[in-house]
C-alpha cells in the first residue's frame, strides 16, 4: 500500500488492543504511516456493533464510528484467554515497537503479557495503558466510561447552561483527549526508547487526561479567585464580552480578548446602532476592566446582531479583525468553503460499507503527508498477511487456531 | 519534589537533549511547549514587550489595585512552567538576526502568531530552513496556513463554535453547549505534539526536517469525526444526545443530595440494570416492562431519567458512586476543582496535583500533566518568569554573543531590556 512517499511513522509497528478509549490513539498513529495491527478477539470487538450504523447495515462493518476511528489500520483476531493466542501475541509484541492496550489495570499481567513480561523479549518495547483511573491508586478498579470520566475529571461540571444538568461533550471527547495524549506520551517513549534502548510501560488516567484538558477552570485559577467555576452558558468567564449570539437566521460566536479588540467592537456597534454609551472608556482596557459590566454590554451586542445574518456577521466582524464565527451545524461544516478549498474532507471506498467521505487531516507535514491508507479492517482480515507471510506460520496452522476459535 | 530528593540518580528525561523555540501567545501554541519542557526539552520562547501575551495582561482578582500582574496568571504558569524567556523585538531586522541563530540550534520551532506574520517577520518556514535544513516548524492557527479564511481571528471558544462542537454537544432544548475552559485549545494542542513527535521520529530514522500546518478547526472537527461521519452516510443532522447512549440506558447525570451536586451513571448490560435497581432500592424495577430490556429501557429513556432522579436526591454523591462500582456499574460524582484539589483521594495517591517553583510565589499548585511516563518521569519546571527573565543565559551562553553585541542589540531595540513591564 506504498505508493506516494512515507508517513511520518512508516517503519513503526504498533499493536493495538483497545476499545473506544484507544482506538482514536491507534488511527492518529496509523494515519501517520504507523503499522497497526488491531488485534479483536474471534467474531470481531463490540465496538463493531456501535451506533450509529450506515443506512443499509446490521454486520460488523456499518458502525460509523468503527469505520472512523480504525482507518489505515490491519486487523487481526486473537483469543488472549487462549494459550496459542497467548504465544501469537507475544511473537507479535517481540517485533512490535509499542502496543496500546486499554485492558482494566493488571488483566494483561494475568495473563503473563504484562510489560515486565514482554520487555524480556523486547527490551525497547513500549507498552501504553490507557484506562479510566490509571493503573495506580484506590480507584485504579473503579469502572469508568466516557461520561463517568467527563464527570470525574471535572469537564462536566463547567460544561452547558447554569440551570441544566451537567452535560458531556459530542463524540466522546473523554476518550479523543485520552486518545491524543496517549498518542504524544507513547511517541516521547518511543523516542527516548530509541536513544536509550529501553522502553517503558505508559500509565494513561482518563481522569487526569480530562482534568488536564479543562485546567483553565482548574486549581491554579481557583487559588487565585476563590471561586469554584460553574457552568454559566456560553460566554467564557474571563472574557467579556464573549459568548453565542443570535442573528436573524442562527448564530454566531464572538469573542474579545485584546483591548483594540474591544474597540474594534464597539465602533462597529456604535455604527451600526448609532448608541455612543459603549464607546465610553471606562469599558477599554483588558477584560476585567468590563467583567462588572458583562450584561449591559450584552445587549448592545444583541442588538447589533439582531440586525444583521450570520453571513453578514461573521465576514464583517473578521473583516475589521474581530473574533466572530457562525456557530456550525454537521451540514455547514460539512459545506464550508474553506475546508473544500483545504481539500479537508476524503472520499474512502470500504469493500462492503461502500463509499464514504470522512473528515481528514488534522495537520499537514510538509514531506510527510498525512493519509488514509486503506478503510476499517473487516474482522480478521489481514489474518493471514499477518500469521502466515509475516510470522511464518503455515497456512495449515492457521486452519487449525480459526477451527479451535483462537483466530 | 524538593531540590534534594532529585539531585543524585536523576531518571533520564524522554525528551532530554532536544531544543525547542517558540513564537507564541494565549494557550494553544505554548501549551505544546510546556509538555515538551516537562518531557525534559529545553524551550524558549521569544516575547516581545511592544506586544506582550494576553496572559501577561494579568490583573490578581484578589487584589486588583495592584494592577497588571505579568508573571502572575495562573494560566501563564500552566502554559509556560519550565521555559526559558527572552524579549526579542521582532519587527527589528537585528532581532530577526538573533532569532534565526537560535533555531540554527533548535531542533523544533511552534508558533501560534495569526497566519502569515511570521512570513511577515521573515521567520517562515521558507527562511528558517534555510538556517537549519532539519528544523521540524509546527504552525497552529484558527483556520491553518491556507484557505480563504486564513487570516481570520479566532480563540479557542470560537473553534469550538465553529467546528460543530457546540451545536452538536448538549441537550436538544439548547442552541449550543459550551466549554468553560476552551476545549479546542487543548485538543488542537495535543494534535499538534502529535504531528510534532512524529515528525522528529521520522528525523531520528533518517528522515530530514519539515513544516506542519495545524488548523485548530480541522483539528477539533478530527475529534468529532466520527459524529460529523452521520451527516455524509445518514443525510442528517447527527442527534443532540445530552448524556444519554444510543446503546447503555439509564447512562446520565442524576441529581444527588447538596447544591450542584450529581452523580454520573453508565448502566450497559441487563444484568448491570438489576444491579442497580438493589443499589437504589427499587426492586420493583427489577420485574417492570417498561425498563426490562435494553430497547426498552431506550424507548422509556425520558420517565426512566425522572423516576431514578427521584431516587438519587437523597443520597450522597461520592456514596452513590461507592455502591455503584461496588455493584459492578460504571459511575462517578460530577467534581468540582475543589474536590478535584481537595476531596479526590484517588488523585492524591498518584500525586497528579503538582507544587510548582515559582519566582515570585515560591511554589504553586498547578494541574498535574497526564503524560504518564513512568521509565521517564517528567516533572515541572520553574514558573513566573518575567519577560527577558533568561536573555543572559540564552545570548550570552548559549549564542556566545558578546557582551559589546548585546549591548549593540539592547541600543537598538532588537533586545528588549526594560519598557512596560
Amino acid at each position: 500500500m506504498s505508493i506516494g512517499p512515507p508517513g511520518a511513522l512508516t517503519g513503526r509497528r504498533v499493536l493495538e488492543l483497545a476499545d473506544e478509549k484507544g482506538a482514536y490513539c491507534g488511527k492518529l498513529l496509523a494515519d501517520l504511516g504507523a503499522d497497526v495491527i488491531k488485534l479483536e478477539r474471534p467474531g470481531g470487538d463490540r465496538s463493531r456493533r456501535t451506533p450509529p450504523r450506515i443506512r443499509t447495515g446490521s454486520g460488523p462493518e456499518e458502525s460509523l464510528s468503527f469505520l472512523y476511528m480504525n482507518t489505515s489500520k490491519r486487523g487481526v483476531t486473537l483469543d488472549l484467554q487462549r494459550e496459542e493466542g497467548r504465544a501469537l501475541f507475544e511473537k507479535l509484541a517481540s517485533g512490535a515497537d509499542l502496543v496500546v492496550e486499554t485492558l482494566a489495570p493488571g488483566t494483561l499481567e494475568g495473563l503473563g503479557l504484562g510489560y515486565q513480561s514482554l520487555r524480556q523479549s523486547n527490551a525497547r518495547l513500549v507498552v501504553t495503558s490507557i484506562t479510566g483511573f490509571g493503573q495506580t491508586g484506590p480507584h485504579r478498579d473503579f469502572l469508568s466510561s466516557d461520561l463517568v470520566a467527563s464527570a470525574q475529571g471535572g469537564a462536566m461540571h463547567v460544561t452547558g447552561e447554569e440551570e441544566d444538568p451537567p452535560v458531556r461533550l459530542a463524540g466522546g471527547q473523554a476518550h479523543i483527549a485520552a486518545s491524543s495524549v496517549a498518542a504524544v506520551s507513547s511517541l516521547a517513549a518511543l523516542l527516548a526508547s530509541s536513544r536509550r534502548g529501553e522502553g517503558q510501560h505508559v500509565d494513561i488516567s482518563v481522569q487526569e487526561v480530562v482534568a488536564s484538558v479543562s485546567h483553565i477552570c482548574g486549581v491554579g485559577k481557583w487559588l487565585d479567585d476563590g471561586i469554584v467555576p460553574k457552568r454559566q452558558g456560553t460566554g467564557l468567564f474571563a472574557s467579556v464580552p464573549s459568548g453565542a449570539y443570535p442573528c436573524r437566521d442562527g448564530s454566531v460566536y464572538l469573542m474579545v480578548n485584546r483591548p483594540a479588540h474591544w474597540k474594534a467592537l464597539a465602533e462597529w456597534v456604535h455604527e451600526v446602532t448609532g448608541t455612543q454609551e459603549i464607546l465610553d472608556a471606562m469599558f477599554e482596557g483588558p477584560s476585567s476592566n468590563r467583567l462588572p459590566y458583562r450584561e449591559f454590554l450584552d445587549l448592545f451586542i444583541l442588538d447589533l446582531m439582531s440586525r444583521l445574518s450570520v453571513e453578514e456577521a461573521y465576514r464583517e466582524g473578521q473583516r475589521r479583525h474581530i473574533a466572530v464565527t457562525p456557530v456550525q451545524t454537521a451540514a455547514t461544516v460539512a459545506a464550508d468553503p474553506h475546508l473544500a478549498a483545504r481539500g479537508f474532507f476524503q472520499e474512502v471506498d470500504h469493500p462492503t460499507s461502500g463509499r464514504l467521505t470522512y473528515p481528514g487531516a488534522p495537520y499537514r507535514h510538509s514531506e510527510t503527508p498525512w493519509r488514509i491508507y486503506r478503510p476499517a479492517p473487516a474482522v480478521g482480515q489481514h489474518n493471514r498477511e499477518v500469521y502466515c507471510d509475516e510470522l511464518g506460520i503455515s497456512d495449515a496452522t492457521l486452519r487449525a487456531l480459526g477451527t479451535g476459535g483462537v483466530v | 519534589m524538593p531540590e534534594a530528593d532529585r539531585s543524585t540518580n536523576e531518571p533520564a528525561q524522554a525528551l532530554a537533549g532536544l531544543r525547542v523555540l517558540e513564537f507564541s501567545s494565549a494557550m494553544a501554541g505554548p501549551w505544546i511547549g510546556r509538555f515538551l519542557a516537562w518531557c525534559g526539552a529545553e524551550v524558549i520562547r521569544v516575547e516581545s514587550r511592544s506586544r506582550p501575551d494576553v496572559v501577561r495582561l494579568y490583573v490578581p482578582p484578589r487584589n486588583p489595585e495592584l494592577g497588571t500582574q505579568p508573571q502572575l496568571s495562573p494560566w501563564f504558569t500552566d502554559w509556560n512552567a519550565g521555559k526559558q524567556f527572552v524579549t526579542l523585538d521582532l519587527r527589528q531586522p537585528l532581532a530577526v538576526d538573533i532569532a534565526k541563530r537560535l533555531v540554527a540550534r533548535s531542533d523544533i520551532v511552534v508558533e501560534n502568531y495569526s497566519a502569515g506574520v511570521m512570513e511577515k517577520l521573515g521567520l517562515g518556514y521558507q527562511e528558517l530552513e534555510r538556517v537549519n535544513p532539519d528544523l521540524i516548524m509546527l504552525s497552529s492557527s484558527g483556520y491553518g496556513g491556507t484557505g480563504p479564511c486564513s487570516r481570520y481571528v479566532t480563540w479557542g471558544p470560537n473553534i469550538e463554535a465553529l467546528s460543530g462542537m457546540s451545536r452538536l454537544s448538549g441537550f436538544p432544548s439548547r442552541d449550543c453547549t459550551l466549554t468553560q475552559y476552551a476545549y479546542p485549545d487543548a485538543i488542537s494542542a495535543l494534535h499538534g505534539m502529535v504531528a510534532v513527535l512524529a515528525a522528529l521520529d521520522h528525523r531520528s530514522r533518517g528522515g530530514g526536517g519539515q513544516s506542519i500546518d495545524l488548523s485548530q478547526y480541522e483539528a477539533t472537527v478530527a475529534g468529532i469525526g466520527h459524529v460529523m461521519m452521520e451527516h455524509f452516510a445518514l443525510g442528517q443532522e447527527p442527534a443532540r444526545l445530552g448524556n444519554r447512549s444510543l446503546h447503555a440506558a439509564p447512562h446520565g447525570c442524576y441529581p444527588c443530595r447538596g447544591e450542584d451536586r450529581w452523580c454520573a451513571v453508565c448502566v450497559e448490560t441487563d444484568a448491570q440494570w438489576q444491579s442497580f435497581c438493589s443499589v437504589l432500592d427499587r426492586p420493583e424495577w427489577q420485574r417492570e416492562p417498561r425498563f426490562a430490556s435494553l430497547a426498552a429501557r431506550l424507548d422509556h429513556a425520558e420517565e426512566l431519567d425522572r423516576e431514578i432522579a427521584e431516587c438519587t436526591r437523597d443520597r450522597d454523591d461520592d456514596e452513590l458512586m461507592n455502591a455503584l462500582q461496588e455493584a459492578g456499574i460504571a459511575a462517578g460524582g460530577v467534581q468540582n476543582v475543589e474536590d478535584l484539589a481537595r476531596h479526590d483521594a484517588h488523585l492524591a495517591a498518584r500525586g497528579f496535583f503538582e507544587q510548582v517553583e515559582h519566582l515570585v510565589k515560591g511554589v504553586v499548585t498547578a494541574t498535574g500533566v497526564p503524560l504518564g511516563l513512568t521509565g521517564t518521569p517528567g516533572r515541572s519546571g520553574r514558573a513566573g518568569a518575567a519577560l527577558g527573565q533568561d536573555n543572559d543565559y540564552v545570548f550570552e551562553t548559549l549564542l556566545d554573543m558578546s557582551g559589546e553585541e548585546i549591548e549593540c542589540a539592547v541600543e537598538a531595540g532588537a533586545i528588549e531590556s526594560d519598557g512596560e513591564f
